[in-house]
Order: C-alpha cells, then sequence, then structure tokens
C-alpha cells in the first residue's frame, strides 16, 4: 500500500522519517537531486505510506545517441527504506522507470552495482537484468581512493528486438571508457 | 571552464595556459602568466579577466573587483571575456553585474542568439521576471524557435507568482500568459509537452479547471507523456477542484483496477463515494454517461469492490499486496465516522488486524500499517488482541528467567510488531513498576537473543522499546548505560545515537553530543532538520569552540543554497522544467526562512563577539566585520518556517502521548521568543560598539550631537523591546509547565541585561552617579555543585552551568559598557588634568563621575575574582569526584558488563563538565585581564 508520486523538493525535509536514515538519501548533495528534477523530473518518483513516511525513491535519466541505438533509460538511485523493505517496492519502481524509458523509445535499460552487493545484484537479475560489463574501479572511497569494481547490468526493451544491447562485453572497461 | 569558442584563436591558445592554471588551483601561476601575457598584448582584455579572478580566488577582492571593472566598462563583446566576467561575478556573489554585462554586449551586438540567452539566464539568476520576459520576446523574434516564446510566457507566470497583489496577477499577468499561449494554440505551433504542461500551469492557476481539463482531455493533452500517468493525474486533480465526483470516483475505480496498491486512490474513491452518497446523485439517463466509466455510489457497491480486491490477493500465488487489506480498514473507519452500520458487512475488526498481523507481521511495516487503525478497537478489546496476536508469534521454549526466545528473523519480527503495538494500545503504559522492570530486562534478554540474527537487523528496536519503558522509571544512568551497550553491538544504529544525544543535551554534557552528531553524517536539508539537536544547547553549555563549529556546519549549507538553486532554475528553463521553477524558488525561501538558520546565524555571531572582542574597539571592528546593523531587523519573523523534525525519534507511544500540533506551535513560539531575545542582543551590542564609535565630547558639535542621541535613541527602542520580549519570555514560563530551560532562565539571569545598559544610553557627556554594578546575586544563582555524590547516587545540576555562561556573557557586555564609558572619560580627565595644571589650583578634587568610575571598575574586578574562584572551585571539587567509588545498586540489578557502560557514561559526562568549566574560566580570564588594562 503506497502512494507513488512525482518527487518534490519538499520531500527533502522529511528523509529523517525513515528510520535509518543514513545512506537513505544522504549520499548526493542538494545540486545533484536538483539537477535530476530540473532536467529529467518524470524519472525521479518517490513511494509514500498512508502515515506519510517516505518508503523509498527512485532517480533516472535518459540519455546516449539514438543513431547508435544507445539510447537508453539509466537507473541513477534506487532506495527502499529498511522498514519498507520486502514489499516489492523496489521491483514496483523499477518497473515505472522501464515503463518511462519504453515511452522515450529507449534500447535498453542499464545501471551499476557494486559488485560486493550480492542481494541487489541478485534482485536486479530477478527483474530481468544482467551482467553487461565490469567497470574497474567505478567506485571511490570518501578520500578519494578507489574503492570496488560495479557491474553494468542491462534489460533490453522492446525496442530491441534482437535484444543486441545487452550481449556481454566479456573484458572489464575503465570508468573513463565508458559513456 | 570549457568550451571557449573557436580552437584557430590565436589569443585561445595564448590564454589556454592561464585556463589551465586557474582549472588547477594554482591561482598564483594564473596571475603571473596573465601579467606576462598581459605586457605583451595590452588589450587582451580577458586576460585581465582571468587574472582577476585569480586574485579573487587568493583573497583580493578588491584588487580583482576593479580590475574586472576595468574590462567591464569597456563593454566587451568577445565571448572569452564575458564568460569569465559571468564566472567572476557570479564568484562574487554579484550575479547582478551579468546583467550589466550582457545589456551591453547585446546592445552592440543586437542579433547574437547567443549573448541574449545569456541575457535571459542572468536575469533568471537574479530573478528580474519583467526583463526575462522582454529577453525572451527579443530573443524569440531574434530566431523564432518555441522555447524562447515560452520562456517568455514562463516568465509571465513568474511575474504573477511573485506580485504581492493577488489581483494584478490574476487580472494581468496570468490572462496575458493564457493569451500567448493561446496564439501559438490557433496557429498550431505548440510542440513540445513542455509548452502544454505551462498551458495548464497557467489555466489552474488562473482557476479555469474546465479549460484545464479540456486541454488534458484533448488532442493537447496527447503530449503529455513522459510522466506516468500523466493525463489522469491532472483530470484527477481538476475533477477534485471542480467536484465532479462522479468522474473521480470513476477513474480512481478503473485506476484501482490496474493497481490495487496504490493508496491515494483509494482515499480519493472513498470521498467521492460520500459525497455523491450525500448529495443522492443517481446515474444519469442514457447516453449522458460518465466519461471516465462506471460510477460507484453506494455503500454496498464499495464494500463489495473492496472485499474483491481482498479476495484477488488472497487467490494470487505472488506475495499479496497490502493495499486492499488497509483499505478494508480504512473504509470501515469512515463508516463509523458517518456512524453508518454497514461497516459489519466488512467483517470485525479486531478479526481483521489479526488476519493482516498473519500476513504482514514478519514486515517491519507492519506497526506502521495498523498503528492508524489501533483505534478501531475498543479498549476492553485491547489485551485480547494483543493475545491473539501473541499466539501467531512463534516463540521457543521458555528459559529460567521465563522468557521465550524467537528462532528466526521472521519470528523475531512478529515479536517485535507485537511489542510496538502493545506500546501503541498503551498496554505498557498501564503497567506498574514491577511490571516494567521485568518488562525491561525481558526485552533487553530479546535484545541480547536477536543479536545472533545480525547486528544491523531490527533487532535494535527491541533495545529502544526497552529504553523508553526505562525513562518512565526515571533511571537516566541506566538508559545511557543500555544505550552505549547498543550502540557497541550496532554502531550504525541512528535511533540510539539520537536518543544519546538527547540524554547528554539534558545532562548538560555536550563533548559527547558532538562526536555523536557528527557520526550520525547529516548531509545538506538535514542540517536544518535535524540540525537543531546539536545547536540549540551548543552555546549555553559554556562549550564555545564547539558551539561556533556546530553552527558553521549549519551555516554553510545554507550559504551554498542561495548559489545552488539559482543555477538549477536555469536549468529548468533549459529544459522546459516550467513546474520545477516555482517549486525550487519555494525550496530556496524555505531554507532562507528556516528558524534555525536565524538561530545559528545569531548564536554564531554572539558567540563569536563574546570570545574574541575584548574591548570595545575589537567590538566595533568585529561588529562591522559582521555587518550587523542595530536598526535592522534580518529575521523574518512574519514568514518563519519552522524546518525542524520533531518526529526524528521514533515513537510507538499511544494517540494520546503522541506529539500534537499544539506541542509543535508552543515550541515554535518558545524558540521564537528566545531568538528574539538573542537578537536583540546581538543588535544591542552592535549599537554599543556604534556609540563607542561618537566622537570625543571635546569637538562636539551640533551634528556629532544629533548623531550621538540617534544611536543611543536606537538603543532605547532595542532596550525596551528586549525588555518586552524577556517579559514575554516570562509569561510563557509561568504559562507552561514544560518549558525550555533557557527559556526559564531568562527569569534570572536575562533581566539584568536591560538595566546595566540603560544608564549608559546617555552617558556622554556625564556619566550617571549610579552605575549599576554587576549584582553579585547573579553570581549566587550560578552556586551550587554541578555534579555531586551523594547518599550514594549521582546528582547533576546542568543548569548551573547554563546559569554560569549567562553570567559570563553578561560580564563581557558589562565589560564593553566599561570600555566605552572608559573611552568617554579619558578625554574628561585629560583636559581636567590640563586645566588644573594652568590653574596650578591644587585644591580642585576629582569629579565625582571619575571617582565613581573607578569605583565602579573596582567593585567590578571583585565579582570578576569572585566567579573565577568559583569556577576553580568547581572544576577542583569535579576532579575530586571519584565515580568509580560510586557503588551502582538502586533497585535495578544490573550485570557488571552494564555497571561498566554506566560508568562510562558517568564519566564522559563529568569531563564534559570538566570541558565546559575550563573554557569558562578561560574566557573569564582573559576578561578579567581586559579590565585591568581599564584605566582612565
Amino acid at each position: 500500500m503506497t502512494t507513488l508520486r512525482a518527487f518534490t523538493c519538499d520531500d527533502l525535509f522529511k528523509f529523517n522519517n525513515i528510520q535509518a536514515f543514513l545512506n537513505f538519501l544522504s549520499q548526493y548533495g542538494i545540486p545533484f537531486y536538483l539537477q535530476y528534477l530540473a532536467h529529467w523530473p518524470e524519472y525521479f518518483i518517490v513511494a509514500e505510506a498512508p502515515g506519510g513516511e517516505l518508503m523509498g525513491y527512485i532517480m533516472g535519466k535518459a540519455e546516449g545517441s539514438v543513431a547508435r541505438e544507445e539510447w537508453h533509460g539509466h537507473v541513477t538511485a534506487l532506495s527502499v527504506a529498511p522498514e519498507f523493505r520486502r514489499l516489492g517496492l523496489a521491483a514496483k519502481l523499477m518497473e515505472m522507470l522501464e515503463e518511462i524509458s519504453e515511452r522515450k523509445g529507449g534500447f535498453f535499460v542499464d545501471l551499476f552495482v557494486r559488485v560486493s552487493n550480492q542481494v541487489a545484484v541478485n534482485m536486479y537479475k530477478q527483474l530481468g537484468y544482467s551482467v553487461y560489463r565490469t567497470v574497474i574501479e567505478y567506485y571511490s572511497a570518501s578520500n578519494g581512493e578507489p574503492d570496488e569494481d560495479a557491474y553494468d547490468m542491462r534489460k533490453a526493451l522492446s525496442r530491441d528486438t534482437e535484444r543486441k544491447s545487452i550481449i556481454p562485453i566479456p573484458h572489464p572497461v575503465r570508468p573513463e571508457d565508458i559513456e | 571552464m570549457a568550451a571557449r569558442g573557436h580552437v584557430q584563436d590565436p589569443n585561445d591558445r595564448r590564454l589556454r595556459p592561464i585556463y589551465d592554471y586557474l582549472d588547477n588551483g594554482n591561482n598564483k601561476m594564473a596571475i603571473q602568466q596573465a601579467d606576462k601575457l598581459l605586457k605583451k598584448h595590452k588589450d587582451l582584455h580577458c586576460a585581465k579577466v582571468l587574472k582577476a579572478i585569480g586574485l579573487q580566488r587568493t583573497g583580493k577582492q578588491d584588487e580583482a573587483f576593479s580590475l574586472a571593472q576595468e574590462v567591464a566598462t569597456l563593454e566587451p563583446t568577445d565571448d572569452n571575456s564575458l564568460q569569465a566576467l559571468t564566472i567572476l561575478y557570479r564568484e562574487m556573489h554579484h550575479p547582478e553585474l551579468v546583467t550589466k554585462l550582457y545589456e551591453a554586449a547585446v546592445k552592440k551586438v543586437p542579433l547574437s542568439e547567443e549573448y541574449h540567452s545569456h541575457l535571459f539566464m542572468a536575469y533568471a539568476r537574479v530573478g528580474e521576471y519583467k526583463k526575462m520576459q522582454q529577453a525572451g520576446m527579443a530573443l524569440y523574434k531574434i530566431v523564432p524557435k518555441n522555447p524562447y516564446y515560452f520562456w517568455s510566457v514562463m516568465s509571465l507566470v513568474m511575474q504573477a507568482i511573485s506580485a504581492q497583489d493577488e489581483k494584478l496577477a490574476q487580472t494581468m499577468f496570468l490572462p496575458l500568459a493564457e493569451r500567448m499561449v493561446e496564439k501559438m494554440v490557433k496557429e498550431e505551433k505548440i510542440e513540445a509537452e513542455a509548452e502544454v504542461q505551462l498551458y495548464f500551469m497557467i489555466l489552474e492557476r488562473l482557476g479555469k479547471c474546465v479549460e484545464a481539463l479540456d486541454v488534458v482531455r484533448g488532442p493537447l493533452g496527447e503530449k503529455l507523456t513522459s510522466e506516468l500517468r500523466s493525463r489522469e493525474n491532472k483530470c484527477m486533480m481538476m475533477y477534485q477542484r471542480l467536484q465532479l465526483w462522479p468522474e473521480c470516483n470513476a477513474l480512481s475505480y478503473k485506476l484501482l483496477l490496474k493497481n490495487p496498491d496504490d493508496w491515494q486512490f483509494y482515499l480519493s474513491y472513498f470521498d467521492s463515494l460520500f459525497h455523491l452518497m450525500d448529495k443522492s446523485w443517481s446515474q444519469p439517463e442514457e447516453g449522458e454517461h460518465c466519461v471516465e466509466g462506471p460510477v460507484q455510489t453506494t455503500v454496498a457497491e464499495a464494500v463489495k469492490f473492496v472485499v474483491d480486491r481482498m479476495e484477488e490477493q488472497d487467490k494470487k500465488e505472488s506475495r499479496p499486496l497490502r493495499g486492499p487489506y488497509l483499505a478494508c480498514l480504512e473504509l470501515i473507519h469512515r463508516l463509523r465516522q458517518r456512524g453508518c452500520p454497514d461497516e459489519k458487512e466488512l467483517g470485525d475488526p479486531l478479526e481483521l488486524m489479526v488476519q493482516f498481523f498473519g500476513k504482514f507481521g514478519d514486515k517491519p511495516c507492519c506497526i506502521t500499517d495498523l498503528k492508524i487503525y489501533l483505534h478501531l478497537l475498543p479498549p476492553e478489546q485491547r489485551s485480547q488482541f494483543k493475545k491473539r496476536l501473541g499466539e501467531l508469534v512463534p516463540l521457543g521454549e521458555a528459559g529460567e528467567d521465563g522468557f521465550g526466545f524467537p528462532g528466526d528473523t521472521k519470528a523475531l519480527q512478529r515479536h517485535l510488531c507485537v511489542c510496538q503495538l502493545s506500546r501503541a494500545l498503551g498496554l505498557q503504559h498501564a503497567l506498574d513498576t514491577e511490571g516494567k522492570l521485568r518488562l525491561i530486562t525481558e526485552l533487553k534478554a530479546h535484545y541480547h537473543h536477536g543479536l545472533q540474527f545480525g547486528k544491523n537487523s531490527s533487532t535494535p528496536i527491541s533495545l529502544s522499546l526497552a529504553l523508553t519503558t526505562t525513562m518512565w522509571a526515571n533511571m537516566l544512568w541506566q538508559c545511557l548505560s543500555v544505550l552505549e551497550e547498543g550502540l557497541s553491538f550496532s554502531p550504525s544504529n541512528a535511533q540510539f545515537k539520537l536518543l544519546l544525544l538527547l540524554l547528554f543535551c539534558r545532562l548538560g554534557a555536550f563533548q559527547p553530543v558532538v562526536d555523536l552528531y557528527s557520526s550520525l553524517d547529516a548531509k545538506h536539508v538535514q542540517h536544518d532538520t535535524i540540525g537543531y539537536l546539536l545547536t540549540r544547547y551548543a552555546g549555553s553549555l559554556g562549550q564555545f569552540a564547539a558551539a561556533s563549529q556546530s553552527c558553521n556546519f549549519s551555516l554553510r549549507f545554507f550559504h551554498s543554497n542561495q548559489k545552488d538553486t539559482s543555477e538549477y532554475i536555469i536549468q529548468a528553463y533549459k529544459y522546459g522544467a516550467f513546474e520545477k521553477i516555482p517549486e525550487f524558488i519555494a525550496f530556496r525561501t524555505r531554507l532562507n526562512q528556516s528558524l534555525h538558520f536565524a538561530q545559528v546565524r545569531t548564536e554564531r555571531m554572539l558567540l563569536d563577539l563574546y570570545t574574541e572582542a575584548d574591548v570595545t574597539l575589537s567590538l566595533e571592528e568585529s561588529v562591522k566585520a559582521m555587518g550587523v546593523c542595530p536598526e535592522e531587523d534580518d529575521i523574518p519573523w512574519d514568514n518563519m518556517r519552522d524546518n525542524r523534525d520533531l518526529t526524528v525519534l521514533v515513537s510507538w507511544d499511544p494517540k494520546d502521548r503522541e506529539l500534537t500540533e499544539e506541542h509543535r506551535r508552543l515550541s515554535l513560539e518558545e524558540e521564537s521568543v528566545w531568538l528574539k531575545v538573542r537578537s536583540l542582543t546581538l543588535r544591542l551590542l552592535a549599537s554599543l560598539a556604534l556609540l563607542g564609535h561618537a566622537p570625543s565630547p571635546r569637538n562636539s558639535d551640533k551634528t556629532n550631537e544629533n548623531g550621538i542621541s540617534a544611536k543611543s535613541s536606537t538603543l532605547q527602542t532595542l532596550l525596551s523591546q528586549l525588555d518586552q520580549t524577556l517579559e514575554t519570555a516570562v509569561q510563557i514560563t509561568e504559562k507552561q509547565t514544560q518549558v525550555h530551560t533557557l527559556i526559564y532562565l531568562t527569569k534570572g539571569c536575562y533581566c539584568p541585561y536591560g538595566s546595566l545598559l540603560f544608564p549608559h544610553a546617555d552617558l556622554c557627556p556625564s556619566l550617571p552617579s549610579s552605575l549599576s554594578p554587576l549584582r553579585p546575586e547573579m553570581l549566587s544563582r550560578c552556586k551550587g555543585e554541578v555534579l555531586e555524590m551523594k547518599d550514594g547516587r549521582l546528582t547533576t545540576r546542568p543548569s548551573l552551568l547554563e546559569t554560569l555562561v549567562f553570567f559570563v556573557e553578561t560580564v563581557c557586555v558589562v565589560l564593553w559598557v566599561a570600555s566605552y564609558s572608559a573611552s568617554v572619560l579619558r578625554p574628561l580627565k585629560s583636559s581636567l588634568q590640563k586645566k588644573k595644571k594652568k590653574k596650578k589650583d591644587s585644591s580642585s578634587a576629582m569629579p565625582v563621575v571619575l571617582c565613581g568610575f573607578q569605583e565602579w571598575t573596582g567593585s567590578l574586578q571583585g565579582v570578576v575574582t569572585q566567579a573565577l574562584d568559583h569556577v576553580k572551585g568547581q572544576e577542583a571539587s569535579l576532579t575530586a569526584l571519584k565515580l568509580a567509588a560510586l557503588t551502582l545498586e538502586e533497585g535495578y540489578s544490573q550485570t557488571q558488563e552494564e555497571c561498566g557502560f554506566t560508568r562510562a557514561a558517568m564519566d564522559k559526562v563529568q569531563s564534559s563538565y570538566l570541558g565546559s568549566l575550563q573554557e569558562l574560566g578561560d574566557l573569564l580570564r582573559k576578561r578579567a585581564d581586559s579590565l585591568k588594562s581599564l584605566k582612565i
């Protein structure tokens, strides 16, 4: 039981309602959120409980060249508060992002995930995503040192009838080599 | 600083190294390189601007500014100079100068699309809506692209939004915007989704809901595709505003069939249903059916609808959705509100909730869901409800202590949920002391047992529960112990930290609070919403350095907000996210008008003055540097936004104990009064500082005298305002039992302030004989032990610390007054002495005023020495306190480990008190020294 609606600036004031507010929204600065709201407002969706508590949110964008068949939806952030996990909310939010990307005529949806985050990797696999390539040292620690590799995971959309976009690249790539 | 025109341009090549230096933060080299280049090419203006950027970034603002103005007056039209100046002005926080720059540029190059567009954005940055409207149209005339036209339209909407006069918005700006769009519609020139969105926005603001609906449902509405359900959402909004309940009902019904978990549509479905029933609405004759489909108008239909949705979920193989089951409880709630007997058709709430628990009890959200509907249970059913739920929680065999434990995380979650529910039902509150103590022991046992399922799982909640129970028993030290222990097992648990933080604040121990807060890793808006937890007590507990730093955390965020938001307002124009523009502006305003912002701003300046400024001269410098103007009140009292999140601590308390709107209102009232006291103090200090600026009385002419009297009248006004505010504060104290300690203290400590300053307002030229000394009773209020061991118990009196802080603040103020008096008296004395020499008259005695002053400073000295002795004494007795000697057993058996955590907490409090006393002592000593130098 969830109200799904567009994310607004006022939601930023409500993020403490979530028990473990650490790591929930705080990984990005205000400019980051405003940038997404200004450019891709339709891709920024929040889920709200009947009591008004924020349950989770998804934030994404559309990018890539249409000519090269790389136009796609990208999941920038997906987060569900601990107390609202195991309700299928992440899947619902992903489904919405995919639908928006479908409407925009994207070829696929992609996302990055820490290779160590097995729970997330498995969840994305269940949702139909597969590892397209590994990006070396994609994540860095707060001191700027390289921290961890990422999987670039993809799911083909209906426009990519032959599912060409998800044929895995066997060799890992460096962050500067990805578009 | 990327793209900078054409690569072929030789100037680009010459400038390149300077750009690189600037980009790499090597400002000195950038300046040097620019100088070198300027020697050869005097007229390379851009090099000058780049040099100015380097100067600005190395703190030479004035030099940078004049260099920039040199170039700006030439009205440059080369892209490099313009862009560099734009960057510079933005860094200097002078975005308004960018507009001047491009105004000149478009005059010289009237057909440049680029410069016109820069001009528009420059206006957008400073919110010059009327000029934006014109700039947008000018742009459209040069290059007839739709976005430019709609920038202009949006600027009209912004004029409407920002208009003081709503009538002007409704009769001029919005209708004009509407006509502008209509023109494009008629000419069939509408291209983008954003344009339709904007059209809708205008119609909506004009209250033309029917027209707005026509747009959404018509061919233009087909462009609304980006956002999911965009058309449906907009239609729903308009149906509700137009009270078109049949359409509202039918659309909700349709959307719920698609997604039976979307809560907002259950609400609109029920709302519309009851509106229709109240109006006895009936289906119209054939051919006039509702555009949205079938309409439901009876309770029977609604009951069937909800029951069908539940059955649908029951039959599902995959995970059931919560929506339909909760919708059922919601419908019962609404039917009961209306006194409608049909609720029985849906079943007994108790049974329904037990079933819900059976399905979702192992999810952490079960408590949040059910809590809303607990009121459906009559009081006599509460215990029975808990018992029924208990039957659904599989616990293992009871051990020696009589407690059985869950075998897996799901069982654990269920057990937790029952605990939370029984608290929310008030069952825990009803226990007697023995029962509560047993509950604490039980919950702690569960916590320890649950740790095996993961340290960061929801297990710690049981500890928090246990703890809040502990609060009833008023066992603060044990609370701290339990929390410290919990934190040692679950180091990232935010709730533990928040609770600890509050308890330490209550104890007046600020030192541990700083670490706890920083480990919460609060980011951006959280500095506003929860920052009060840190800054509220910072200054008043005598930890000045930490307090100042804490204020800085918050201030940095607030200051960056202004610049950040402007950039994204501009982006929103570029991408046509018109709906977001007023939203971003509202966001910025909400932060600018934040109560917390005003508080940290004021406290930070006060802290700086108290700790840094020793005599009037430095006070004056500081006040000028801060830009405090006694006549100006910079706090938006009428539009203050209380952004504090007062529910950051999770509570499962029963409804009658929950935070109410009234609590919020009272809290805001208290905070505002206190803020007023503090900001008036600050402005008084500023006016005192500027009073000290008055010329010496010897060469006083008329204008100067007028100047002084104007200043003293400000002082008088502020003083009487302070008196009034303190009066209000005292009234609040008397009215409420649970008030803020700070306000409470005003009764005792802040009052002398007024009378201390008062006589000095008309000090010039003669000093009144009745200079009030620093009242001894103020110091006597600080006497007592802040931490004391008595009959084997450790007691704290943190209010003594706060009183002492105010005492020290008062010493600072008195000293400034004294220093000002001295500056007035010194010339008087020297002129007397000269006269004495001339007349060689040995008989003339020292005037009363001079003797009086010396007497007064003498007595001041005495009080400060006493205060220093008191602080020293406190430090000594605190250090002598051997907490280890304390036996920790009072009707609440603690294990050895737990005793260890209690002691650790006690140590923290002790060392924090010591820290406060040391800082206070240091400041007092510094002031005592400045006092000695105050000879006339």
